[in-house]
């Protein structure tokens, strides 16, 4: 517990004026799912993802998406080799503990899809083979916001694989002056040190799965999902999935508390981050992020 | 088009105006509500192949030829028959029209303005039973056109209907109502009236046809009266003309006399008017409101032409008597005679030569008639000439027409101004609904006597045959077990208590539905306090009432439904609201740490009470060990206790 609060600590003194987003990021890795940052460029996306598997101790590979990149550029490939005679399968970016998939909406929808399916398999397909993916497998993924140019917006379908999506925003003022005044940021990131292995990783993301959920709480999340599917609100209301992802990144976030069940505040904290992406508003222009805000504060803890 | 699943809706709908139509078929004409039928009928098969509307020509041709035919049968298409049957025909034709949703909408709404038109053909119980059945069909449809799941419909039906009720109920006592009831509208020509025809001919049969069909009702207040003191009188008839008693109608301005020895019988009665009048115990003393009562003891509606049903107060002594001065004139009136009738006219002579006194001779009358061996039947053969010498001396069967004729006709002949007094004796007692029933067979006819300045009543028929019924009578007259006044067979038990509370139902429906009139709603409004029918004050009880009825379903729909609450919730809820009344801005789906944020404005102690509370809230609730009853009835005393001062706006 000790660790994961060090390696907390040095997110913070990286990434400034953003512990909730820090907190989330971590949450979301130690509930085993994948990430999704979505915001401005410039804003710190690459960094938060750096620093992540700097601090975390995962080997950690980049792949920025163009829209000529190919599946094999992420996957990996087979190989002929004219020695032996025969072709070999040399692993992608994507045979990595922390994969960073920078700008994914820039990618074609052949190359999201092949990474996506990678995601919810933890395995690639080749050749008639099937490779898999070392653990922990974590995928962070960074986009624009939709509108900017040359983007394809990932479909509903796949944006459902990430179990969070965060923005960061612009840093508050004083955050931004001491960057401001601060060295550069990547060299910052060199200091940054391992907190944890990947071997503990794997054990508190066991810790947190294992976290006490009360009958009168799984209510509570079942009365949320249930505001989600008024039709007036969104086109569809949220899964079952969603549910159980919910209530993942729940007990990860009441693992960060040191607790060993999970509260309403550990739901209402993760709820927007976990629910937002998945949701489109059936009036177009308004958010899904306020609309979620809303149904939390009408729905009764009881 | 229509979506598909509509269909079965549009079927409802046709059934719906099948049932509403149905009733009249009584009513009208039978070919108009077969065609009505056929044109609906027409529509299910369209419906049913999924085929178009037919061509508007046709729907013309179709509609006109039906209506032509109409004003050849009635000549008319206003008023009640021909109104209805003409509305009847043209919601047939927009069956045959509709094609949108909205259109069949229109077409519903049709049946529910349909639904009403029988009543104005008849206002019996059963008539509101066939209203309320056919507005259940209407509604059903209504509620399939709007989508309802079929399985789920008659329900959702009946809870609307049921939900409706109670403001119906307010409607229909508070609306102003027309005086006099909407529905007596100008009726057609024919209309027969039971029980009673305007002339009696005691040598024709079958005049009275002695059927059980209700005729009318009286309520006494205070005391029950003795069936022997029950003579309703209705009609005099005062000219003979040798076969056949008429009235002759003189209108002398003059009041009646009664003699007030014994109490009065104070009662309501529920009748149609006879030819212009209404049953009263002889001897009326005081008519109530909307009554006049007259010469010869005969009691008429103020407003003479209306012959609706009427619901009106008399008060009767129960005498045999009643003075009245008669003038030469109407002495030398009360004893004409044309000259048919001889040997009955000789009798009569001889015994008034015997017995110089009018009142022995009264008496001497009534005992030469007992000793003439007389047979009391309802099947009497027909006479032809000198009907009274032929009953008199011939065959000596009769029914009460032939008694109190022949001795009318023995009176006068025997110099007593005479007269026949025509109406109904007796009735039957429902004790459940304390009234009585007076039926078509209690019609009767008896014989008044001027003897020494006053009428004096002479039941002949009583006389001759004080219980006595001759076998035989159900051959001729099938109908129901016949029963005559003073004489009569009953039907079995059962039978009896059926009919009774059948009798019940009928007088309370009369007496409270279809009689509340105008002048019971001034009585209602008085009695409730409301004082005058005014606008302002209809208004005033029209929203009083739609409260009173109102509220208790908003509360229902509001708290009624609510589903009871759990331990844990009466303890989260309970706590939220004690927070609330202190003033604090706290929202339905706050947490703990909210709470405790919000508390920050309360004072330390509180805030620490509070603390305490929500650490146990979230024990008992969300941590593994959790929390039994015991644990929660705990913490819900403590809830209970924990009451913090209201914040002021700023502190």
């Amino acid at each position: 517990m000790q660790s994961i609060t060090f390696a907390y600590r040095q997110l913070n003194a990286l990434i400034l004026g953003k512990p909730q987003q820090t907190r989330l990021a971590l949450a979301c890795l130690l509930a085993g799912g994948h990430l999704l940052i979505e915001d401005v460029p410039g804003v710190g996306k690459t960094t938060l993802a750096h620093s992540l598997a700097a601090v975390l101790g995962l080997d950690y590979r980049r792949v920025q998406f163009t829209s000529d990149l190919l599946p094999a550029d992420v996957l990996g490939g087979s190989v002929f080799l004219p020695g032996e005679g025969r072709f070999e399968f040399r692993p992608g970016p994507v045979f990595s503990q922390l994969l960073l998939a920078d700008e994914i909406n820039r990618a074609s929808p052949k190359v999201q899809s092949a990474l996506l399916e990678a995601m919810e398999e933890h395995q690639v397909s080749a050749d008639g083979a099937t490779h898999a993916l070392p653990e922990p497998f974590f995928v962070i993924a960074t986009q624009n916001p939709d509108g900017q140019r040359g983007t394809f917006p990932l479909p509903e379908s796949q944006l459902d694989r990430f179990l969070m999506r965060v923005s960061l925003g612009y840093p508050p003022a004083d955050a931004e002056l001491k960057l401001l005044q601060g060295g550069d940021r990547r060299q910052v990131m060199h200091k940054l040190t391992a907190a944890l292995s990947a071997a503990d990783l794997l054990q508190l993301q066991q810790q947190a799965a294992s976290l006490h959920v009360s009958p009168a709480l799984a209510g509570y999340v079942l009365a949320l999902l249930q505001a989600t599917r008024q039709p007036e609100l969104f086109l569809h209301g949220l899964s079952p999935r969603a549910g159980l992802a919910l209530l993942a990144a729940a007990r990860a976030w009441a693992l960060l508390d040191g607790r060993d069940h999970v509260l309403p505040e550990d739901i209402k904290a993760v709820f927007v981050p976990v629910a937002a992406h998945r949701l489109t508003p059936r009036l177009p222009g308004s958010d899904s992020s306020a609309l979620l805000l809303r149904i939390l504060g009408n729905v009764a803890l009881a | 088009m229509l979506a598909d699943e509509l269909r079965l809706a549009r079927f409802a709908v046709l059934a719906a105006l099948a049932l509403v139509a149905l009733p009249l078929f009584l009513h009208l004409p039978g070919w108009v509500p077969l065609v009505f039928a056929l044109l609906l009928g027409r529509r299910a098969t369209l419906v049913w192949q999924r085929r178009p509307l037919p061509h508007r020509l046709w729907l013309m041709l179709g509609l006109l030829l039906p209506i032509a035919a109409l004003w050849l049968n009635l000549r008319t298409l206003v008023g009640r028959e021909g109104g209805v049957a003409f509305l009847l025909l043209l919601v047939g034709g927009k069956a045959l029209e509709t094609a949108s949703l909205r259109d069949w909408r229109v077409l519903l709404a049709l049946g529910f303005f349909l639904a009403a038109t029988p009543l104005l053909f008849d206002q019996s119980p059963l008539s509101a039973l066939w209203l309320l059945l056919s507005l259940f069909g209407l509604t059903w449809a209504m509620v399939l056109l709007a989508g309802e799941d079929a399985r789920l419909s008659p329900a959702v039906t009946a809870r609307a209907l049921l939900l409706s009720f109670p403001l119906m109920a307010v409607l229909f006592v508070v609306m102003p109502r027309l005086p006099g009831p909407l529905w007596s509208m100008p009726t057609e020509q024919q209309g027969a009236t039971t029980g009673l025809a305007d002339s009696m001919s005691p040598g024709a049969i079958g005049k009275m046809i002695p059927s059980r069909e209700p005729v009318f009702t009286a309520e006494f207040r205070g005391s029950q009266p003795r069936v022997s003191q029950l003579y309703w009188r209705v009609m005099v008839f005062d000219q003979f003309d040798g076969t056949r008693w008429t009235a002759a109608n003189l209108a002398l301005p003059r009041g009646v006399e009664v003699g007030a020895s014994t109490a009065a019988l104070r009662y309501d009665v529920v009748a149609e008017p006879f030819q212009g009048y209404l049953p009263m115990l002889e001897q009326g003393v005081a008519a109530g409101e909307g009554v006049v009562l007259g010469y010869q003891q005969k009691l008429r509606r103020v407003d003479a032409a209306n012959t609706a049903r009427l619901r009106y107060s008399v008060q009767s002594v129960a005498s045999s008597r009643y003075g009245d001065a008669l003038g030469e004139r109407e002495q030398a009136f009360y004893l004409q005679l044309p000259a048919d009738n001889p040997r009955t006219l000789q009798a009569g002579q001889a015994l008034a030569q015997r017995h110089p006194q009018p009142a022995a001779r009264l008496q001497a009358l009534q005992l030469w008639l007992a000793e003439q061996g007389l047979r009391y039947t309802l099947n009497p053969p027909t006479l032809a000439d000198n009907v009274v010498d032929g009953f008199l001396f011939g065959s000596r069967q009769g029914f009460c027409e032939h008694f109190s004729s022949a001795f009318t006709v023995l009176a006068r002949a025997a110099g007593l101004p005479a007269r026949v007094v025509v109406g109904f004796q007796g009735g039957e007692f429902n004790a459940q609904g304390r009234f009585w029933q007076i039926r078509s067979s209690d019609a009767h006819a008896w014989s008044e006597v001027w003897v020494d300045g006053s009428w004096q009543r002479v039941d002949a028929t009583a006389l001759v045959a004080p219980q006595r019924v001759d076998a035989g009578i159900d051959n001729t007259l099938g109908e129901v077990a016949p029963r005559m006044p003073l004489v009569g067979g009953r039907p079995p038990g059962w039978a009896q208590w059926v009919g009774q509370q059948w009798q019940l139902a009928n007088f309370s429906w009369q007496r409270w539905v279809v009689g509340y009139d105008a002048a019971s709603q001034q009585n209602l409004f008085q009695k409730l306090g409301l004082g005058e029918v005014s606008a302002a004050n209809v208004a005033k009880a029209l929203l009083g009432g739609m409260a009173l009825v109102l509220l208790p379903l908003a509360a229902y729909v509001l708290y009624g439904r609510r589903v009871r609450r759990s331990l844990p919730q009466q303890v989260w809820q309970g706590l939220a609201q004690r927070l609330r009344r202190a003033g604090l801005a706290v929202a339905p789906g706050d947490t703990a740490g909210e709470l405790q944020a919000h508390a920050r404005r309360l004072t330390e102690a509180e805030q620490q009470a509070l603390a305490a509370l929500l650490q146990q809230w979230q024990r008992l609730q969300y941590a593994p060990q959790g929390g039994d009853d015991a644990a929660w009835r705990s913490l819900w005393r403590q809830v209970r206790a924990f009451r913090p001062a209201k914040v002021g706006r700023k502190r």
